[in-house]
């Protein structure tokens, strides 16, 4: 499955404190050189949002978010017409990196997903 | 054997509580009548009078029953229907009532529901945005498209202004956040500010249902003592009959005599279909409620007067500003009347379940001894028609409530039908 909410090993790898001792400064390094922070986007900028959950994770965000993120990609979008990462100030820095998105994301698949189990109940007499 | 069956139910249809237990700071009581399903409402001396902020008891009504701690906006309602309950919210100007209507043996589990709601909703703006305000918005819209309705609610304004004269409603666009409903839904459901009514289910077990009811212990919302005020107001409405309001109102505990008094004023026939030869109803062109609106330091007495014409309703508005002036001079024969017309509108109200708790709860509430309806039945007896027009006189001392709601080029002003 693709999308935001795709297959993953990183509650794994998290709950398992000598996977995580290995696997966090990799995880770092990675993000770190993956040049969405150096054109100044949160990871969850990257979210694919083609999706009703998603869609409805974002009517979510309150309006300065939403404001700031439509900011930062129109900022990115202008930085890569320039063929040009952004000055060195305006990176993403690490601690500012915050899943501003995927709780919402999860609200919604979960609400979703007991929707489905209310429409498919099968009730029985005690 | 008819008649020993007939003698018990009418030995068990009450409408009394029996007792008011206070269990742990929250006041329980309950009527254990002969019903087939049992109602267990929360209400809270949370109504528009105690709101910080315009609008906040209405959004707090409409956030009843949404996600909690223990299951979700959509699990309360899929579960409770496959129980059968009903589960509804009712905002007054006083109160705030969230009921659960539901069968024998479900107590458990609505019990579960109310003090979930009461004890951890959550209050996320997502649920405020999507479930909340478009149902407020909804029930702004039905305001606005009935007439008698929106100048009831003029009404209020413009005679208690603050306090009582808070909406029921909030305005559209609110500036009301989820923040803003959970910190009055916490001063709401504060401890000793809301009382747990049962009605078909007995009191002990009531209690031990509700031992698990949590409260939380932060500081009931305030609202000031309630002055009348008085004043004219009109609006312009391009759907709808056309509607006018004339009421006086009282500031203080309301006395028995206001409710002889709107039954006094009230020209409708007691027999359906029945004609009525009084000025007021102008041969069936206009219809006219009488109002009495009894709060727990005020009160809203006064005649609602609708017409398909502005000319019908400037006929009828001049016979009920007679009939009001009148209304300070009644003889014996009409007074016996009134008592009796009130004291039967008393009684069936208190019938109905609804009725019950608003007649009752507020007194349940107030920690009063005396939570039965045979008292105020018997205050109606005592009314003479000395103390009747003196109150009806005092009362229309005052300045009056006008409003028109409607077709404002033609409505009559207060001063043009000689108020």
């Amino acid at each position: 499955m693709a999308g935001p909410l795709g297959i993953s090993l990183a509650p794994y790898i998290r709950s398992s404190t000598t996977l995580s001792k290995i696997f966090t400064p990799i995880a770092k390094w990675y993000a770190g050189g993956s040049l969405y922070r150096q054109y100044g986007l949160l990871y969850d900028d990257l979210l694919i949002e083609e999706n009703r959950e998603v869609q409805r994770a974002l009517s979510r965000l309150t309006p300065r978010q939403a404001y700031d993120r439509a900011f930062r990609i129109k900022r990115a979008s202008q930085a890569d017409v320039l063929h040009a990462p952004l000055a060195r100030e305006l990176w993403t820095k690490p601690e500012e990196d915050v899943r501003y998105l995927l709780p919402h994301v999860v609200d919604v698949v979960n609400e979703n997903k007991e929707r489905e189990t209310w429409d498919t109940l099968t009730v029985k007499r005690k | 054997m008819l008649a020993s069956r007939t003698r018990a139910s009418v030995r068990l249809a009450r409408r009394s509580f029996a007792t008011v237990v206070d269990n742990a700071g929250v006041k329980v009581a309950a009527i254990d009548s002969n019903r087939s399903t049992v109602s267990i409402t929360v209400l809270a001396k949370a109504g528009a009078r105690y709101q910080p902020k315009p609008g906040v008891a209405h959004a707090l009504k409409n956030f009843a029953f949404k996600g909690t701690a223990d299951r979700s906006a959509l699990g309360t309602v899929r579960e409770s229907e496959l129980y059968g309950g009903v589960l509804s919210s009712t905002l007054s100007r006083e109160h705030l009532a969230l009921t659960a209507e539901f069968l024998h043996g479900d107590e458990a589990f609505f019990v579960n529901v109310l003090s979930s709601v009461i004890a951890s909703t959550k209050y996320t703006r997502h649920e405020y945005e999507e479930l909340v305000l478009p149902a407020m918005e909804s029930e702004i819209n039905a305001l606005n498209a009935d007439p008698a309705a929106h100048a009831i609610e003029l009404a209020h304004s413009i005679a208690f202004r603050s306090g009582l004269g808070a909406s029921l409603f909030a305005t559209p666009h609110t500036p009301v956040t989820a923040r803003d409903v959970e910190q009055f839904a916490t001063a709401a459901f504060a401890k000793g500010n809301f009382a747990i009514l049962g009605t078909g289910i007995s009191q002990a077990a009531l209690s031990s249902l509700v031992q698990s009811a949590v409260s939380s212990a932060s500081a009931p919302p305030t609202t000031s003592a309630t002055t009348y005020y008085g004043g004219e107001t009109r609006v312009a409405a391009h759907s709808g009959p056309q509607t006018i309001f004339i009421g006086y109102g009282t500031s203080g505990s309301p006395a028995a005599e206001l409710a002889a008094l709107a039954a006094h004023l009230d020209p409708n026939p007691s027999i359906k279909w029945a004609r009525s030869s009084s000025p007021l109803l102008q041969d069936g062109k206009t219809s006219v409620h009488s109002v009495c609106m009894p709060y727990s330091d005020a009160a809203l007495v006064g005649l609602l007067i609708q017409g398909p014409t502005a000319q019908a309703v400037r006929e009828a508005g001049k016979a009920a500003v007679a009939a009001l002036k009148g209304a300070s001079d009644v003889k014996a024969e009409n007074l016996k009347l009134a008592v009796a017309k009130a004291k039967f509108r008393l009684a069936s109200t208190v019938d109905s379940r609804d009725g019950l708790l608003e007649v009752l709860g507020s007194k349940v509430l107030a920690g009063s001894s005396e939570t039965s309806v045979e008292a105020s039945l018997s205050s109606l007896d005592k009314i003479t028609t000395a103390g009747f027009n003196k109150a009806a006189t005092s009362l229309l001392k005052g300045k009056v409530t006008y409003i028109a709601v409607g077709d404002t080029q033609a409505l009559p002003y207060a001063d043009e039908l000689g108020l």
